[in-house]
């Protein structure tokens, strides 16, 4: 069974009193363990259909099933819930929350969770301790180079062991170097913690870090098939 | 909780633009502060010197109708029992006076001229007047009745004297030493006529041309009184008052200050509603300053919302959040200028206190620093802060998580 099973949908934004279509009859279906890489040039939909797939965002028609669940019919408790237990975000501006420390940063979805304080100290700090970031439990993000940050968000978006991690555009916002290291680090993450990977690009270097490699034009899918 | 801990937190994250949209709170509250503390102290002096200005903290009378009309005609209300009831609440240990008192009304004449008066009889040693030469305040144990600007209160067991006061002295154009005859109507409708002589002279703005004061047992021997008509009881502090009360003797009826002192009251709620006019028009302000500024906040944490939902935080979790620093903020202005009002009240008590002039002298009145002023002004202050950010934090959940996050 697909982990996500998406079915003739269409998204559009309202702009100007009329209707932009950003995505156009989608079907696509993503198998659990798989490591996708969404390719195309700024506008055409990659963002949108991540989205779509994070639950983030609703289709104006067609279905979104993702782990079983057609997203689109729960209220915002469950689909809360859902977001929490089933996926997690990287973000290409990392998105941490200045308040937290790192540690903090990558509890808040165990707190969500209510997992209880003995376990989350164990799971943040062995997460940590993988990405390389031990000895900056108590720092605020601000505190911490590009690389170190989307670090500590992929730390985030696995700690709560999601089935799905969805990453737009991670490593827009690093240099070279430090992107190929986050990305060597997603591709590591994905093959030991078995998490359905699919994350986006513009960059063809980055696009070589997925086993499945799906084009983007317009808002339709190009071209959908295994990288070389 | 972690929200509570972010919502804390968040306020810290530009420090000078919440101390600055604090800054209408902490200065509108320190001022409400000063005031009510100025306005608190003159009102405790007015409550504290109406209750010794004849009243007490309570009155014990054998029935209602004394505290309608028996004041001036005591015939009707006499305590049977006055003494084992004095004797009895003089053994509480909160009292710290117990007394007697009774009136009439008399026409005083000297010569041709004559003036009515309503005479007061206290025990002599439970009467005070200030002396002239300069201002002090009654003993606690004492009523305070006026400024003694001519001769004495005459000691205890001198015969039928008479303290007059200034204005009804000079239409009768007496003295100390002066002797003027006093008539009343006793009981049983007969005319008593007595000469008292005039030992002091006392002054009371709007009270010295009516009231007089004599010894209560030379007025129950010149009125053919068998019993005291009403039972004063001083306290040693206000809040024990309802507590003596409570452990009265049935049989008896009772009014405490707060029922007699009407004119106090008054006025008391008159300021008490003034403050919390001022009080409102501060909150109201604030409301508007926080509204305003927690919804740039929250167009500006747009991605942090976004992201806060997209981990799984619910609509809900998101409007707590921004509620939360809206109440902290409405909390801490309002700490911050009950403190800074707290500080400026100590600061002027200790360079001397505020000047306030009544019945012509001038007192110096220091500042009231109460805790009470915490909860008056705090409470409120972290509702207005709730109220403030509950529709910019309604914003910040009506759009969905990825619009959230497009936000830049």
């Amino acid at each position: 069974m697909s982990l996500i099973s998406i079915r003739n949908v269409q998204k559009s934004y309202r702009l100007d009193k009329t209707d932009t279509p950003a995505l156009i009859d989608i079907n696509i279906d993503i198998q659990p363990g798989e490591r996708v890489c969404l390719m195309g040039p700024s506008g055409s939909g990659k963002s949108t259909l991540l989205n779509l797939i994070g639950c983030i965002d609703s289709p104006s028609s067609g279905s979104v099933v993702v782990n079983g669940s057609d997203t689109h019919t729960l209220g915002d408790a469950r689909l809360s819930e859902f977001r929490n237990r089933t996926m997690g975000f990287i973000f290409q501006s990392f998105n941490l929350i200045p308040v937290l420390s790192v540690y903090e940063n990558v509890e808040y979805p165990l707190l969500l969770q209510k997992v209880p304080a003995r376990e989350r100290k164990a799971r943040v700090r062995a997460l940590l301790e993988r990405v390389g970031l031990a000895e900056y439990l108590g720092r605020s993000p601000e505190n911490l180079s590009g690389g170190q940050r989307q670090r500590v968000s992929i730390a985030r978006a696995l700690v709560g062991r999601p089935r799905l991690v969805i990453a737009d555009e991670p490593t827009a916002s690093l240099d070279h170097v430090t992107g190929s290291s986050i990305m060597q680090l997603m591709v590591e993450m994905n093959e030991i913690e078995g998490a359905t990977l699919i994350f986006s690009t513009h960059d063809p270097a980055v696009s070589r870090y997925a086993k499945r490699i799906v084009r983007m034009t317009d808002g339709r899918i190009a071209e959908d098939g295994s990288a070389a | 909780m972690k929200t509570i801990e972010m919502a804390w937190r968040n306020l810290f994250r530009q420090k000078r633009r919440t101390l600055i949209t604090l800054s209408a709170l902490i200065i509108g509250l320190c001022g409400v502060v000063v005031f009510q503390g100025y306005i608190g102290s003159l009102m405790r002096g007015f409550r504290d010197s109406t209750i010794r200005s004849g009243i007490g903290h309570l009155q014990i009378a054998a029935s209602a109708g004394y505290f309608e009309d028996g004041e001036f005609n005591p015939f009707a209300f006499q305590i049977k029992d006055a003494e084992s009831i004095m004797d009895g609440v003089r053994k509480e240990p909160e009292v710290q006076a117990v007394f007697p008192s009774t009136g009439f009304t008399a026409v005083a004449g000297f010569g041709e001229k004559s003036v009515t008066l309503l005479m007061k009889a206290y025990p002599a040693e439970r009467m005070y007047f200030t002396p002239a030469s300069g201002p002090s305040s009654a003993p606690e144990d004492r009523f305070g009745l006026g400024t003694m600007i001519a001769g004495s209160l005459a000691a205890p067991g001198q015969e039928d004297h008479i303290v007059l006061g200034e204005t009804a002295a000079r239409i009768l154009g007496v003295s100390p030493g002066s002797v003027v005859t006093l008539m009343a109507v006793l009981p049983d409708g007969a005319l008593n006529g007595r000469d008292f002589t005039v030992s002091g002279i006392y002054r009371a703005s709007g009270r010295d041309k009516i009231f007089a004061f004599t010894d209560y047992d030379i007025a129950m021997s010149f009125t053919s009184l068998g019993a005291a008509p009403v039972i004063h009881v001083l306290t040693k502090d206000i809040r024990e008052v309802g507590a003596v009360a409570a452990r009265l003797p049935p049989g008896v009826v009772f009014r405490t200050w707060h029922d007699l002192a009407t004119y106090f009251v008054q006025v008391n709620t008159m300021f008490g509603g003034f403050l919390n006019v001022i009080r409102a028009i501060i909150l109201l302000v604030t409301l508007f300053i926080l509204a305003n500024s927690m919804n740039r906040i929250v167009r500006e944490r747009m991605r942090e919302w976004g992201t806060l939902r997209a981990m799984g935080t619910r609509k809900s979790g998101v409007l707590l959040l921004v509620v939360l620093e809206g109440c902290f903020l409405g909390i801490v202005g309002s700490a911050l200028g009950v403190a800074l009002g707290s500080g400026v009240s100590i600061l002027i008590n200790q360079a001397g206190g505020l000047p306030f002039v009544t019945d012509g002298q001038r007192i110096v009145v220091r500042i009231l620093v109460s805790g009470q002023s915490v909860w008056l002004n705090l409470i409120p202050a972290a509702m207005v802060g709730a109220l403030a950010s509950f529709l910019p934090g309604l914003r910040a959940v009506r759009l969905t998580p990825s619009e959230c996050l497009r936000q830049v």
